[in-house]
């Protein structure tokens, strides 16, 4: 596996604002791996984006894409990168369709926008006015436009906010299919769902620096409670105990409860992506 | 070029998709009606005005608005993402823009001809107004790019009607006496308007038609290197 993106070291500064947004990040996106940054609205993670993106131009440090400085790259660039933003995107006194057919005009290669639009729920209202969409309608057509030149590299901005948790479902299926046909993503959310449910690896996202670059499972292991826990019933009433998972298979009491006692539930106790993000950054999503 | 075609198709669709093109020929056949009720020396007189009230004030109009709604609706940074050069997007929103002029040049020159009779150079017309119409275009793309509203634009606008386009009229209307008129050739409205008169009324002065071009050719030439394209991206980005 190659590298799509190479980051080492990057800074960036709005003109308007005093201090960086980005405070020197480094970090690499695999080809064919879904990337994630999680963090809190702010952190900086639309902005890393962005300059991934070439849309923000001033940065310091190193970014490659397959090898090549991002900055010596042209407009061939936008052949092979789709780029779902997080807001809407599109004319809005022109019907969803009459958007598509104009934004995949200009490239070499596209996609079948009828199989995406059928996918996402589009279709049949594929002839109304952007205008007239809901929200949740305009997000997912953002990710059509994205997808429209079957890009190599997809970048995702907070895709599935504003999504109701069924057709947040039906993008996440799409985008795991993608990465399956070895596309590669770049995604930025405040969402753990997504970061569970889709990411391969991700990056704790907090005030422009980004903490533990690890794939969601090490860092339940590194950072969840090695504890089991146990419901059993006694006398009529539900009772738990916790045990450390560590030496669990010699652990007198645990076995006693397991042979004597009607169990209920047992769980390895999982702490919530959630709970290991404060941990880890000391923020709050 | 392929997609400088299409940008500029995409661009006209959109002018008529909001209705800005039909409303302006409403507008422009009313002055035909107008037309019909002046001497020859009258339309002759006035004709010059309407096509440079299209070509420069509704024109900065139309780029302010459209850039602001544009911005707002975020299809500009979705344009960025495709494999089409700044360039390339600007110069559509330029040669679109100069569809209003041309439209009104056209329908002047039709209602001169067909009521009054009177014809003249129509291919100078055209290139004075394409060189008018651009050097407006980057006025406008200037008033839009620093201002942060459609409204606070025209704002802007009226500051630079004031000093740049009232004195023209006022010389226009014979309130400023014409020995001051080269102090007036600074203002890029009235080197424009004074090109599309001298087209129109095919009375030439040979001088002020080269400084006027030559003019408004810098002048844009100066305003899109280094006040717009550098602007634009950095403004589409926001938000
Ligand atoms: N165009 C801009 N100019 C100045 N500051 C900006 C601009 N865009 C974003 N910021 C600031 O940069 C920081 C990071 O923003 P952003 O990258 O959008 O965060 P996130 O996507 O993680 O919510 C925020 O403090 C935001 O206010
Ligand atoms: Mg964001």
């Amino acid at each position: 596996m190659s590298n799509a993106f190479q980051v080492k070291d990057l800074r960036f500064k709005y003109k308007s604002s005093k201090e960086d947004t980005i405070k020197g990040v480094s970090f690499d996106v695999m080809e064919g791996e879904i990337f994630g940054l999680l963090g809190p609205s702010g952190a900086g993670k639309s902005t890393t984006q962005k300059i991934l993106i070439k849309l923000l131009e001033d940065y310091s440090g190193e970014i490659s894409y397959f090898g090549k400085d991002l900055k010596s790259i042209g407009k061939s660039f936008y052949e092979e990168v789709g780029v779902g933003f997080e807001m809407p995107v599109h004319f809005s006194k022109m019907t969803a369709m009459e958007n598509m057919k104009f934004f995949s005009g200009f490239y070499k290669q596209t996609a079948n926008v009828q199989e995406l639009m059928e996918q996402v729920g589009l279709w049949e209202h594929r002839n109304v006015k952007v205008g007239d969409y809901s929200k949740g309608m305009k997000v997912r057509l953002n990710f059509v436009r994205a997808m429209l030149n079957n890009p190599k590299v997809l970048f995702l901005d907070e895709v599935t906010n504003g999504l109701d948790p069924k057709n947040a479902r039906i993008l996440k299926d799409i985008i795991s299919d993608y990465r399956n046909r070895g596309g590669t993503v770049f995604l930025t959310t405040h969402l753990m769902n997504d970061v569970e449910q889709l990411c391969d690896r991700i990056a704790f996202c907090v005030n422009g620096k980004l903490y533990e670059i690890s794939t969601p499972r090490d860092l339940k292991l590194k950072y969840g409670k090695r504890e089991v826990k146990i419901e059993y019933k006694e006398e009529g009433a539900t009772l738990d105990r916790i045990f450390p998972l560590e030496g669990i298979g010699l652990n007198e009491e645990f076995q006693n409860i397991l042979r004597t006692k009607e169990i209920e539930t047992i769980h390895s106790g999982e702490t919530s992506m959630e709970d290991i993000f404060i941990k880890v950054t000391g923020g709050v999503l | 070029m392929r997609n400088l075609k299409k940008l500029v198709l995409g661009e006209l669709h959109r002018l008529i998709n909001y209705k800005i093109l039909p409303i302006s020929l409403v507008t422009a056949i009313i002055w035909i009606i107008i037309f019909l009720f002046l001497s020859e020396e009258e339309a002759r007189n006035i004709a010059p005005l309407l096509i440079f009230v299209d070509v420069s004030m509704m024109s900065i109009i139309l780029i302010g608005a459209s850039h602001h709604f544009e911005k707002q609706e975020g299809t500009i940074k979705s344009m960025m993402m495709m494999p089409v050069s700044m360039g390339d997007i600007l110069l559509a929103k330029v040669l679109s823009s100069m569809v209003l002029g041309l439209e009104s040049a056209i329908v002047t020159s039709a209602a001169l001809y067909f009521i009054h009779g009177v014809t003249f150079n129509y291919m100078v017309l055209l290139i004075f107004i394409i060189i008018a119409g651009v050097a407006h275009a980057a006025i406008a793309f200037i008033l839009a790019l620093n201002s942060k509203d459609f409204t606070s634009s025209l704002g802007l606008l009226m500051a630079y009607i004031l000093p740049f386009q009232l004195p023209s009229m006022l010389f226009t209307f014979g309130i400023i006496e014409k020995e001051y008129e080269w102090l007036l050739m600074f203002s890029p409205s009235h080197a424009a308007s004074s090109l599309i008169t001298f087209a129109v009324s095919s009375d030439y002065d040979a001088l002020k038609v080269l400084i006027g071009c030559l003019y408004l050719v810098f002048l844009s030439i100066v305003l899109f290197r280094y006040f717009v394209y550098s602007k634009f991206k950095s403004n589409a980005v926001r938000g």
